[in-house]
């Protein structure tokens, strides 16, 4: 069964078009990676599937029935947790819990089961009665996921669920996704760390522009760009001036400069490699190590948009 | 849908009313309000003098009645003291003043020539002079009766009791009594609609302070809509809004007893009236606001000036003509005109025109808020 269905979709700001005749499939049971740049949509999107903003077209089906027509529905069986902390500073890490699960119409002892079990879930019971205003990055977005999962939703959405925290906290909740995952729940992730997404994603989107530019398995997509080879090389330190030229050679697509190391993408078929350490050391620069890296996630991101995720 | 309003009204009110100060914000300084008019009002035309007797002709008729009628007297306090306790007490500023009776004096009024009767002051002429005057006139006519008499008992005794029935309109003061007591319940209502209003503004503001921290959204994804969310909202201002008057007629009441000269239940009726005034002003300002610390600069550009120019603080006749007639634009005013025509013993049916102009603000208030929250659709910081 699909749990999201989304076809055709598109959001327009005036003339801005921020989401672009999108379609999208997330099967259940799948732990889905929407990945894009910043601006790409993603956002956007995830506000439409939550019914918070209206489509300008398309039509979005949750559990197979269509959001607009049947939202209570559709709201029931979802749980969002958004990019921004979303919680109320001035209640206990209990009463947040308990409040939003109670918008779902959970009641009395129920009410209270679910609330706890959700705090469990990320590792809260013991802060259940402090405010949050006490609490370290990471508590807070793990608090943030409690409140979306305490209902039982279908379908939940997370995006950048470990921006900024502790390697504890993220890896908490990464180990969370997984479980809620294994308890039968599916669920989309949006991050902007490939190592994560490569980790706990089954299948994976690219958005950029407001369209999807590439989706399938972390296989899959990889075994798209085997006609480039990822090129590291480290040199003692960088000019600045270097990149011009080398995008001059044949064969090379793009080059990235992060202080000193230089990643360059060339086509796996033109053999250039010997051209573009004699350009470096041209340029005066001391080379280090050169290495030639196996096509990931993020090379994949970097040759069909021809961006780094993290700007 | 009663049933989510309902869980989001006590979950709401109970999250705020949690801290202390809030409680202080809505109900304290309400009542702190009431108090501030006591001492406005109270302090104003009863000063009052604080009288040691001493009287030293015990048993006898006139003796004792004309000490009654400086007890009688507005604003005029008696005690009973010893001839010691009155010049220590007059020196520790404990009384005001003393009137020392010797025995002798009834005697002396009787046969026409008073004599044995003296005041005693430490603040001078002044403090005394009001109770001199009433006090010797009162002791003229009794002496008059007695030069008339000529020594006759009879004769005396006679016109002495008709003299004595009369002087029952010295009560008839007491009318003077309950302005002041209507003064102060007015000064009183004329604060707590200013609070009324700035705490319908903060609960309002609820709803930008929850956009800003982004929980409102959150609730929107949920089965909640706005529309049930706002409404929720309301209703809690709106409970508040209720507490807020019960506890102040409450205390002032059953707690000050000030008399406000008018039906409590009429009170009660204008007050729940502004309620929805209130509320509906407080949305307004919270639809046209971007953000709490908008809300807030609305709040105080709105609230408190019109109080002012509405008579909240100080009685509106003080006031020009062109100020005045401004106040006709401002709700709070016909709160306040209601309330005296009501105090100066007009019906309810002579505040109906007043009530149906505070209905019509609240609609129009309420429709302006809404029109204005239909156009606000901006979800831009969630997710
Ligand atoms: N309410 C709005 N009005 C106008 N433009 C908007 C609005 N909301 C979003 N946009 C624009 O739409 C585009 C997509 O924004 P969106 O928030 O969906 O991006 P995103 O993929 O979530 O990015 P990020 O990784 O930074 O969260 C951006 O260019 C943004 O400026
Ligand atoms: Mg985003």
């Amino acid at each position: 069964m699909n749990v999201l269905d989304i076809r055709g979709l598109t959001k327009k700001f005036g003339e801005f078009v921020a989401v672009d005749n999108m379609s999208l499939t997330v099967r259940e049971g799948e732990v889905f990676g929407f990945l894009g740049a910043n601006g790409a949509g993603k956002s956007t999107t995830i506000n439409m599937v939550s019914s918070l903003l209206r489509p300008s077209s398309g039509e979005i089906r949750i559990l197979d029935r269509d959001i607009t027509k049947q939202s209570r529905f559709a709201k029931l069986n979802l749980g969002i947790v958004p990019q921004d902390l979303a919680i109320y500073e001035d209640m206990t890490a209990y009463e947040n819990v308990s409040f939003f699960a109670g918008l779902y119409g959970l009641r009395g002892t129920q009410l209270k089961e679910r609330t706890e079990e959700a705090l469990e879930f990320v590792g809260l019971c013991d802060k259940a009665k402090s405010l949050p205003k006490n609490f370290s990055g990471g508590m807070k977005r793990r608090l943030n996921i409690a409140c979306a999962i305490a209902h039982k939703p279908k379908l939940i959405i997370m995006d950048e669920p470990t921006v900024g925290i502790d390697p504890q906290s993220r890896n908490y909740i990464l180990t969370s996704v997984r479980n809620l995952n294994e308890s039968g729940c599916t669920i989309i992730y949006t991050s902007h760390y490939m190592e994560e997404v490569e980790e706990i994603c089954s299948r994976i989107a690219i958005v950029d522009h407001g369209k999807i530019i590439a989706e399938g398995t972390k296989e899959q997509l990889k075994s798209t760009i085997t006609d480039v080879k990822d090129i590291r090389i480290e040199v003692k330190s960088a000019l600045p001036a270097a990149a011009g030229a080398l995008k001059a050679i044949p064969g090379v697509r793009t080059v990235l400069q992060e202080e000193n190391m230089i990643r360059i993408h060339s086509d796996a078929a033109v053999d250039n490699l010997n051209r573009i350490l004699k350009q470096l050391l041209d340029d005066g620069m001391e080379i280090r190590s050169v290495e030639e890296q196996e096509p990931n996630l993020e090379t994949v991101f970097l040759t069909l948009t021809g961006r780094n995720l993290r700007d | 849908m009663w049933k989510d309003i309902w869980f989001l009204v006590t979950r709401t009110l109970r999250a705020t009313f949690r801290k202390r100060s809030t409680i202080i914000l809505y109900f304290g300084l309400p009542i702190a309000g009431i108090l501030a008019s006591l001492l406005l009002y109270g302090s104003q035309g009863t000063t009052e003098l604080r009288v040691g007797v001493v009287n030293g002709d015990e048993g006898q008729t006139i003796a004792a009645d004309t000490v009654r009628f400086v007890q009688g007297l507005d604003h005029v306090k008696v005690v009973n003291v010893t001839q010691q306790e009155l010049h220590d007490q007059l020196a520790a500023s404990d009384l005001d003043s003393g009137l020392i009776i010797d025995s002798g004096y009834s005697e002396s009024v009787r046969s026409g020539s008073p004599d044995h009767i003296a005041i005693q002051s430490v603040k001078g002429a002044q403090v005394t002079a009001y109770m001199k005057s009433m006090l010797y006139g009162y002791i003229d006519n009794v002496a008059a009766m007695g030069r008339i008499s000529g020594g006759n008992d009879a004769k005396f005794q006679q016109l002495y009791d008709r003299y004595r029935s009369a002087d029952f309109k010295v009560t008839s003061e007491s009318v003077n009594d309950t302005s002041t007591t209507k003064e102060m319940s007015y000064q009183s209502i004329g604060f707590l609609l200013m609070f009324m209003m700035t705490s319908a503004v903060s609960l309002s503001e609820l709803i930008l302070k929850n956009r800003e921290n982004r929980t409102y959204f959150r609730v929107l994804s949920s089965p909640i809509n706005a529309r049930t969310y706002v409404l929720a909202n309301i209703l809690m201002n709106l409970i508040v809004m209720l507490a807020q008057i019960v506890i102040v007629l409450f205390f002032m009441r059953v707690v000050f007893r000030i008399d406000p000269g008018m039906p409590v239940a009429q009170m009660f009726g204008i007050l729940l009236l502004f309620s929805l005034v209130s509320v509906s002003v407080s949305l307004v300002i919270v639809a046209f606001s971007k953000s709490t610390a908008m809300a807030g600069a609305l709040s105080n550009l709105v609230v408190t000036p019109t109080c002012l120019l509405s008579g909240c603080f100080f009685p509106i006749s003080i006031m020009p003509d062109a100020i005045r007639r401004v106040s006709d634009f401002l709700p709070q005013n016909w709160v306040l005109q209601s309330i005296e025509k009501l105090q100066s013993g007009a019906g309810f049916a002579g505040v109906w025109f007043n009530l149906s102009i505070l209905l019509a603000f609240a609609v129009v208030f309420f429709l302006i808020a809404t029109y204005k929250f239909g156009r606000n659709n901006d979800t831009r910081n969630f997710v």
